[in-house]
């Protein structure tokens, strides 16, 4: 009998509550020490169930156990053949779970993303150098000192935009920090996305970290932003080493952070 | 059914748009079948040969600014750097490559372009 895997909790006791997930089945706890796997019976094969109900009773899930437990969740459509093959993956991740569920201990994931007006921003570096008349050190007018000319601009201009950049995502997140136990930052993913961002808040400063976007936000006329959240913390489980048992069941990727089922459901798209 | 989780932005549109960019700059498959496998290897070499270009071309500015270049050399640097931008439109124009298909996830450095 296959089991879905929806994530590991902090506690290897039985549900608090009475739990479906996906196909409607009984959602429960397999123990492992003071830790737990959370499963649900599967029959389907996992190419079958791709729906967008499907990632929705998952995400639903997970958020139905944040509210009691740590949860460390787990990729959509993680599926183990038996409870034996969840067991052996318990015994070699034991630790690491156990660590990541310490660190992730009542803390929650944000999403910010930026985009800028990068064509505002290249025009006012060209008009500055206009008006600051700065001169480019490559003397002469042969062609090939022409192209080296326009290379060096160009390389130039590139170069106070990069700058220009590390400047206001050094502000924006100045400001998120402050109430942030950890943080991955993406600058420039393309030329407009400023910003892309995921941020590891404590649940009791989600409120501050909403007003500091807020802050931030009304701050920078021009640009765009994007709040999402609070998710569970799926960028931010690490797990060091692989195990035999993940490699054979074919879920090398346990806890993936392109966050598919999200992905899947849009969000993760903005 | 509702997720606690929510997005706001007023500009929905505008952010799907510039993930779909970061998709396709960095497939997650590579799309190799007797078809295209010429394609596709042209692709993997000119990208690592545009990786290379670049960091001459950055190396070379780096140098210009500092004036550590003769005239003369200035004069060969340009012409070798241009003679190679020639050359890689050209094997682009071959295999029908656009610039954004050569890219390469440098890790911490971001991408190639």
């Amino acid at each position: 009998m296959e089991l879905y895997i929806y994530g590991i909790i902090d506690s290897s006791g039985r549900m608090v509550e009475s739990i479906r997930g996906l196909e409607g089945a009984d959602v429960y706890n397999i123990p492992y020490c003071d830790i737990g796997v959370v499963v649900s019976k599967f029959t389907k094969s996992p190419t079958q169930n791709t729906t967008k109900d499907c990632v929705l009773a998952h995400e639903e899930v997970i958020e139905r156990l944040m509210e009691y437990f740590t949860v460390l969740p787990v990729r959509f459509h993680t599926v183990f053949d038996g409870r034996d093959g969840v067991v052996s993956l318990m015994q070699s991740y034991y630790k690491d779970f156990r660590d990541n569920l310490d660190r992730l201990r009542n803390k929650v994931e944000f999403g910010i993303k930026v985009i800028w007006p990068s064509d505002k921003m290249k025009e006012h570096i060209i008009n500055t150098y206009k008006k600051n008349n700065k001169k480019v050190s490559v003397p002469g007018d042969s062609s090939n000192k022409r192209f080296m000319r326009d290379k060096f601009e160009k390389h130039k201009l590139d170069e106070d935009f990069q700058k220009k950049a590390d400047k206001f995502i050094n502000v924006m997140d100045m400001f998120f920090s402050k109430f942030v136990a950890e943080k991955k930052l993406n600058r420039l993913r393309t030329e407009n996305l400023l910003l892309d961002a995921v941020y590891l808040v404590e649940k009791d400063k989600q409120a501050n970290f909403k007003e500091a976007f807020e802050h931030i936000k009304s701050a920078h006329q021009g640009f765009k932003f994007l709040l999402s959240g609070p998710w569970p913390a799926y960028n931010f489980v690490t797990l060091p080493k692989k195990s035999d048992s993940l490699k054979d069941s074919g879920q090398e990727d346990l806890f993936d952070k392109v966050i598919q089922h999200r992905d899947l459901v849009g969000a993760d798209k903005i | 059914m509702t997720l606690n989780g929510v997005v706001e932005t007023d500009f929905p549109e505008e952010f799907i748009e510039e993930m779909e960019k970061t998709d396709d700059a960095l497939p997650k498959k590579i799309n190799a079948n007797p078809e295209n496998v010429e394609k596709g290897l042209a692709k993997l070499v000119l990208t690592l040969i545009e990786l290379i270009r670049k960091l001459l071309e950055k190396q070379a500015m780096r140098r210009v600014e500092a004036g550590s270049l003769s005239d003369e050399q200035i004069e060969n640097v340009g012409e070798t750097l241009m003679k190679l931008e020639n050359k890689m439109e050209e094997l682009q124009q071959i295999f029908g490559l656009k610039d954004e298909e050569l890219n390469l996830n440098l890790g911490p450095l971001g991408d190639l372009m």
